[in-house]
């Protein structure tokens, strides 16, 4: 069981998240964030701290594709413990649906 | 009395009481003497930190407890039962029900998913595979 970071973190990217993770398990990308699924000890500190309603436990349904996508970036994206200040125009993008095949960027982010 | 809640007080009752079961514990006393290595201050002040961080979201402990857990030699997923089965007991001797839950909640999902970080690849019942 692990946490993994959904569709709606896609150019929201608030990264409350990271300051409150006691096994500093997030990864940044160009515009969301990801979960180490082999970090997380699913202590579940994260989900009530996320502003967009992005993180959710891997145990319930139709999250097979988010988890992949989590555990593949997670490797190659630069590890973020300290917040910045979210884009702009993140609440702009809260709640758009299809934001992975609209807006999900592979790039790295920058990190701590 | 049982009088013990989710707080900073709380959490410090917990850890001392737990781990003074721990030490006295057959199973698992001789696993932690082994690791901890009489620095047993330090090691409460750690778990007091990571409770809170679990419980009361202060973010205090900053950690990697997977690849600290992997170090250990001669614990099994049998270990981490004894272990749950344990910190249960306490809880349930220091807080009322509700309170007890809310913790052994916690611990069951930290014990599951450290086992599963630990044992999955020896163990082809559990096996998962990201990719």
């Amino acid at each position: 069981m692990t946490y993994v970071v959904t569709d709606n973190c896609i150019k929201c990217k608030y990264m409350d998240c990271v300051e409150v993770c006691p096994v500093d398990c997030f990864y940044e990308g160009d515009n969301m964030l990801v979960i180490h699924p082999d970090e997380c000890i699913d202590c579940g500190v994260c989900q009530p701290e996320c502003p967009a309603e992005a993180i959710l436990p891997d145990g319930e349904p139709h999250l097979e594709k988010w988890l992949k996508l989590n555990a593949e970036y997670a490797l190659i994206w630069p590890n973020i413990t300290i917040k910045r200040e979210p884009p702009g125009d993140a609440e702009e993008f809260d709640g758009k649906p299809y934001k992975l095949e609209s807006y999900f960027s592979p790039h790295p982010g920058q990190g701590d | 009395m049982k009088g013990g809640c989710i707080s900073e007080d709380g959490i410090g009752l917990l850890v001392d009481h737990f781990y003074g079961k721990v030490r006295v514990d057959p199973v698992l006393g001789p696993i932690f003497d082994r690791v901890v290595r009489g620095k047993w201050g330090p090691h409460l002040e750690t778990m007091r930190n990571f409770w809170s961080s679990v419980m009361l979201t202060s973010g205090r402990y900053k950690g990697a407890p997977v690849p600290a857990h992997l170090r250990i030699k001669d614990i099994e997923p049998e270990t981490f039962d004894h272990w749950r089965r344990l910190f249960g007991e306490t809880c349930d001797e220091l807080f009322e029900n509700e309170v007890a839950e809310v913790f052994r909640a916690k611990a069951v999902r930290i014990v599951e998913s450290l086992k599963l970080a630990l044992f999955f690849r020896l163990n082809p019942a559990s096996n998962r595979n990201w990719s």
